[in-house]
């Protein structure tokens, strides 16, 4: 009895995600925008992940062409999203993990 | 090697060994630093050449979608990526490096890196500095300086001796010169002594014709040594008084003078004299001439040997039967302090006074003489 409770148990949680994948990366899949995209877009231009969290910040909280980081070619495609209904601290908490997830550090290996 | 000669050739050795090791070191210094620099320069343009194609390869890895992105590595070179807070991001070491901190003997060249790719602001790059062509300068130097050296002290060897000679030729004349001093003027005064001496412990008993004619012709060495002494010494400064000279009976003066010198020798004496014979000279520059031939051509002549002179309008000739002059000498005879047979006494100027004398009145002298039969002194002047 305990082990079938278990596995539903795993089910839901794997099932759910983590809470990234479903305050942001659930909509970006169906939407298929291109997290990794965004990112390396970030990182080519702030260089820093606190650049980068407050930038991102920024821009979830007032979603505009000025504040983005894509060009406005990208809004010909994709919809302005709307302001973030999360508060500042989960915001906070969400985009460093985003940050975290696509890390670039974390795929560089040493070329032998 | 005389020890004042010896001195001298160290001292200059170590002058110009010294000064010559100055230049070259400050020479070799000057090209080594130049060297060394374009050898490091050498060496940081790789490093120019490797940071740009470290930032060719971010931007690719930036453009890549590869699960796993693989960072250059060129040993022995190595590098890094910074972000704009110059905070670590990746590099070939195992442990984080620092932007602009390397070891001593690396040498390192910082790029910036616009657009950031993989968040890079800043790349560095560092080697370990190759010092084996710096060492291989270095030996090549060391093997210079020492080939100079060596060259250089052979050649300021060879210098040295060069430039002493002059010094040690006048030091042995000098000292000769000392020495036939001393020596000439002891048997004068020996003589004279020794004669007096006899006088006295004769006392009145004996005629002293003889003792006497010795104390003359020693008295008349000495004073002809001294006028000779004086002549020189005084040659340029004494005042001169130029008249007509009768010569001829200048000439047969100064025999009458040198007569005791020739008769103790037994020299048979020819004057062949044309009379009245007039020339414009200095009593004293012409007595200094005539009676420096005479005392040569009697005291290089032979025992019993032949001495003759002859004189007219154009010439004098003093010729003797005597030990002669080698050819080789010849042609330096007339120079101070050099005599060309020192079986004789004397100091070598008689024949450097005879010259200036002929030097001052535009008389031409010349010297014929055969080793071992004689010589024949002849003063050409114009009518």
């Amino acid at each position: 009895m305990g082990r079938v409770i278990t596995i539903i148990l795993l089910g839901v949680i794997l099932g759910q995600g983590s809470p990234l994948d479903q305050a942001c990366l659930s909509c970006h899949r169906s939407y298929q925008v291109p997290s990794e995209l965004i990112y390396r877009r970030y990182l080519l231009q702030y260089s820093t992940p606190q650049a980068i969290e407050q930038m991102m910040i920024a821009y979830l909280q007032h979603p505009h062409q000025s504040t983005s980081i894509m060009p406005p070619q990208f809004f010909l495609k994709f919809p302005m999203k709307e302001a973030t209904a999360l508060d500042t601290l989960t915001l906070q908490h969400m985009v460093r993990a985003y940050i975290e997830k696509f890390d670039i550090k974390k795929r560089l290996i040493l070329k032998q | 090697m005389l020890h004042s000669e010896k001195r001298s050739l160290v001292r200059f050795l170590i002058i110009y060994l010294l000064s010559t090791f100055l230049l070259f070191s400050l020479a070799s210094w000057i090209f080594y630093t130049s060297t060394r620099d374009h050898l490091i320069q050498t060496q940081r343009e790789r490093l120019t050449y490797e940071a740009q194609k470290l930032h060719s390869a971010l931007r690719l890895l930036h453009q890549s979608n590869a699960p796993l992105l693989s960072y250059p590595s060129t040993p022995p070179i190595d590098s890094a990526i910074f972000d704009s807070d110059q905070h670590y991001i990746f590099g070939t070491k195992r442990e984080p490096m620092a932007l602009g901190v390397v070891a001593e003997g690396v040498l390192h060249y910082e790029q910036r890196v616009e657009p950031y790719y993989l968040g890079a602001a800043h790349l560095m790059v560092t080697q370990p500095l190759d010092q084996r062509p710096i060492e291989r300068l270095q030996h090549h130097i060391l093997l210079f300086m020492l080939g100079a050296g060596v060259f250089f002290l052979l050649l300021g060897y060879f210098l040295g001796r060069l430039f002493v000679a002059p010094m040690r030729d006048s030091l042995q004349r000098l000292n000769r010169f000392i020495q036939d001093t001393t020596h000439e003027l002891n048997t004068p005064i020996s003589t004279i002594l020794t004669n007096i001496e006899m006088i006295e412990t004769f006392g009145g008993t004996l005629s002293h014709e003889s003792e006497l004619q010795r104390i003359a012709i020693a008295s008349k060495t000495l004073s002809r040594i001294y006028d000779d002494l004086t002549y020189l010494n005084l040659n340029h400064h004494y005042h001169r008084e130029v008249v007509m000279l009768d010569l001829s009976r200048l000439v047969a003066e100064r025999m009458v003078y040198f007569k005791a010198m020739a008769d103790a020798k037994g020299i048979v004496v020819t004057i062949a004299c044309v009379e009245a014979v007039m020339q414009k000279m200095d009593r004293n520059d012409a007595i200094r001439l005539i009676d420096n031939l005479l005392s040569n051509a009697i005291k290089y002549n032979r025992p019993h040997g032949r001495l003759i002179i002859s004189l007219d309008t154009k010439r004098l000739s003093i010729q003797d039967t005597g030990i002669g002059i080698a050819p080789k000498a010849l042609g330096e005879i007339a120079q101070r302090f050099r005599r060309a047979n020192s079986s004789e006494g004397g100091f070598g100027i008689g024949l450097h006074i005879v010259t200036q004398v002929c030097q001052s009145y535009q008389l031409t002298l010349s010297i014929n003489s055969v080793e071992h039969q004689g010589t024949e002194v002849i003063i050409v002047w114009e009518e």
